[in-house]
């Protein structure tokens, strides 16, 4: 999988590109966006992360010019703009998605990830399983070493999600959209509570703790 | 000056058409007069003429010639030939006078009129009997034609003066007319120049057109004053605000530097990401605000259901409450519908929620109320938790005003502002009812058209 990174601050190019590869994606940069523009038509790229304001040329202004000479590559934008309306001219102009800045790492490789899965469908399991945690998501079912786990609603989907990412981090941003289909502003706590409860219920009385809180960026479900 | 061009002519061209008006009639009226005269003679003789015949008209016309009677007139009396019979001419009389004179007895109509000199006119008024005997009587219009002369010298003289005070006239209005829009001109101008929103055009409470000028560009001002107080507020905030955060971020940096346990700096580290979230949210939040209050923020004016809303709200809430031990329960009419910004209006109700379960105790009890009422609607937050000071009340509202007992609880503390400043936008209002110990009861009253 190759993706492409134009972005032109310097530390968060390089900060992207070695996350990306080390996730195992070969990735090309450019500071500008007349050299993405060039590099993006003449080269075959799976997804594209472009930074809206750019020298040169602006990034949606280089999405404009790349869908008009018909290279359909998915965009992801990154922006330090605030407006709602400017995510709308994004995704108007040609982007498919878009990730306001700062972002965790975590995010944008899901939401990379999210791209290049475009036309691969991927069968989902029906059964999940980490480490003696099961999940049946036929039946709603969860226990742990046998002994059966009642859960409400949103502390399954919370578990159903971090079981589909095992061994990811997940953000709080990417649970907050997953779990409650509208948005607001992550100044409170409520994944926290949520995270709290899930992990009452299924690690308190149960080794080793799967649920673990990374610091700063958000939670994985893994054993050790 | 181009008000006063305008208005010197139409002053001139008034006075200029009342002058010719009042001309026209006196010309007239004089004419009329004088015709009128010739008439009662002519009838005079005319009859004579018929009680008396030639001889007997003949008679009256000497004795009156002798009395001076018919002194300026013309008169002629011919018989059934053309021989003239009685013929009386007055000063200044030609022959070329009796030449037309002759012709004008054989013409169609009864008044005629000779040209004598350049200004007058010789009228003369013609009766022709059966028997083919004709009188004429005639008059010059000399007399007339003077007065009318010296009406016009006269008028000429005002048309001066006239000329004059048009032009005075116009001055003046230039002047003291057009005085308020130097004024304003000149006081805008200072503005300009000076930088200084906060100066004002002198308004005063007339309905003229000129002063409500003037009032609206007050209203402007305000408006640009306010905009660039907000920027200027805004940013003086966010330096401060995010100051505090920053600062932590880099203390704890600084300890992960210089820790030796690879676990300790682990966690330094992480907690340094945690600062620079808070420090974007409160950006996040900082830049909300100030949009809010200068009235730039982007609200969408869409029908938004209340009960909705307020459910959404309380879905973010309820695990914390439940986890606290405190009842969250709302009693909304399912009919009401307001117009406004969906994703605002949550963002509201679920930060006074937050606000209610933090600030209350276990075995506490939130509860959310909306009643209508006359186009505007009354949401309620109610809770039974620690209350607000008296002291502290007014100022909740505050950016960062964080009361002294709800220091111990975590929270960024820009929470109230953004409320009031998202309501507002919606041309609403806040209220706060509380009593320390007992609890609060935060109201939002919103319209329900839009503003």
């Amino acid at each position: 999988m190759r993706v492409l990174v134009v972005e032109d601050d310097s530390s968060i190019a390089e900060f992207v590109a070695a996350g990306l590869r080390q996730e195992g994606f070969a990735v090309d940069v450019a500071d500008n966006g007349v050299d993405g523009l060039e590099l993006a038509r003449t080269q075959p790229y799976d997804a594209a992360v472009v930074d809206v304001m750019l020298p040169r040329l602006d990034g949606l202004s280089l999405v404009t010019a790349l869908r008009r000479a018909d290279v359909g590559v998915p965009v992801l934008f990154l922006s330090a703009r605030h407006s709602v309306d400017d995510r709308v001219r994004g995704l108007q102009t040609g982007g498919d998605d878009y990730l306001t800045k700062p972002f965790a790492f975590p995010e944008l490789l899901a939401r990379v990830q999210a791209l290049t899965r475009r036309g691969h469908l991927s069968l989902e399991p029906t059964q999940l399983t980490v480490g003696d945690l099961h999940v049946d998501r036929l039946t709603r079912k969860v226990d742990r070493g046998g002994t059966p786990i009642e859960l409400r609603p949103r502390e399954f989907a919370l578990l159903e999600y971090l079981m589909r990412h095992q061994g990811k981090v997940v953000s709080k941003t990417m649970i907050v959209s997953h779990i409650w289909d509208y948005s607001f502003d992550t100044g409170t706590n409520a994944v926290d509570v949520l995270v709290h409860r899930l992990r009452d219920k299924i690690d308190r009385s149960f080794e080793p703790k799967l649920l673990q809180t990374v610091r700063g960026v958000g939670y994985v479900l893994k054993v050790g | 000056m181009r008000l006063a061009i305008w208005y010197a002519a139409l002053f001139i061209l008034s006075a200029g058409a009342l002058t010719l008006f009042v001309y026209g009639l006196l010309a007239r009226a004089l004419e009329a007069r004088d015709h009128q005269a010739l008439e009662t003679l002519l009838s005079r003789y005319a009859a004579q003429f018929q009680r008396a015949g030639l001889p007997g008209l003949r008679r009256v016309l000497e004795v009156d010639a002798a009395e001076g009677r018919n002194e300026r007139l013309l008169i002629r009396v011919t018989d059934g030939t053309t021989a003239v019979v009685y013929s009386a001419e007055p000063p200044g009389w030609s022959d070329s006078d009796t030449l037309a004179l002759e012709r004008s007895r054989n013409g169609d109509s009864r008044w005629v009129r000779i040209p004598k000199t350049p200004d007058a006119v010789l009228e003369v008024g013609t009766v022709l009997f059966d028997n083919g005997v004709s009188l004429q009587v005639g008059r010059t219009s000399r007399a007339r034609a003077e007065v009318l002369e010296y009406f016009r010298a006269r008028a000429f003289e005002f048309g001066l003066v006239v000329a004059m005070i048009a032009i005075a006239g116009g001055v003046l209005i230039n002047y003291a007319g057009l005085a308020p829009v130097r004024s304003l001109e000149a006081t805008v101008r200072s503005i300009v120049e000076t930088g200084r929103f906060d100066a004002r055009v002198a308004a005063t409470a007339s309905r003229d057109p000129l002063d409500t000028l003037g009032g609206q560009i007050n209203v402007m001002l305000s408006r640009i004053e306010t905009l660039v107080n907000g920027m200027r507020g805004a940013l003086d905030n966010v330096a401060h605000d995010l100051r505090t955060p920053l600062t932590r971020f880099r203390n704890v940096a600084e300890q992960a530097l210089v820790s030796d346990d690879p676990a300790a700096m682990r966690d330094g580290l992480g907690r340094a990401l945690e600062e620079a979230d808070r420090v974007n949210a409160t950006l996040n939040a900082l830049i909300d605000i100030s949009e809010a209050e200068t009235g730039t923020m982007r609200l969408a004016s869409e029908p938004v259901n209340l009960t909705t809303v307020v459910d959404e709200a309380m879905a973010l809430h309820a695990d914390e409450a439940e986890e606290k031990g405190i009842v969250l329960e709302s009693s909304v009419p399912s009919s009401v519908v307001l117009t406004g910004d969906r994703t605002r209006l949550r963002q509201v109700l679920a930060n006074l929620i937050e606000n209610a379960v933090k600030y209350t105790n276990t075995g506490g009890r939130v509860t959310v109320t909306a009643e209508g009422a006359a186009g505007e609607v009354r949401v309620s937050v109610r809770d039974t938790g620690i209350g607000i000071s008296e002291t502290d009340a007014p100022h909740v509202w505050d950016r960062l005003y964080r009361a002294d007992a709800s220091r111990s609880v975590r929270g960024l503390g820009l929470g109230l502002s953004l409320v009031k400043a998202i309501v507002e936008a919606h041309g609403g209002r806040v209220e706060l009812t509380s009593i320390p110990g007992k609890g609060s009861t935060f109201t939002v009253v919103l319209p329900t058209a839009a503003q």
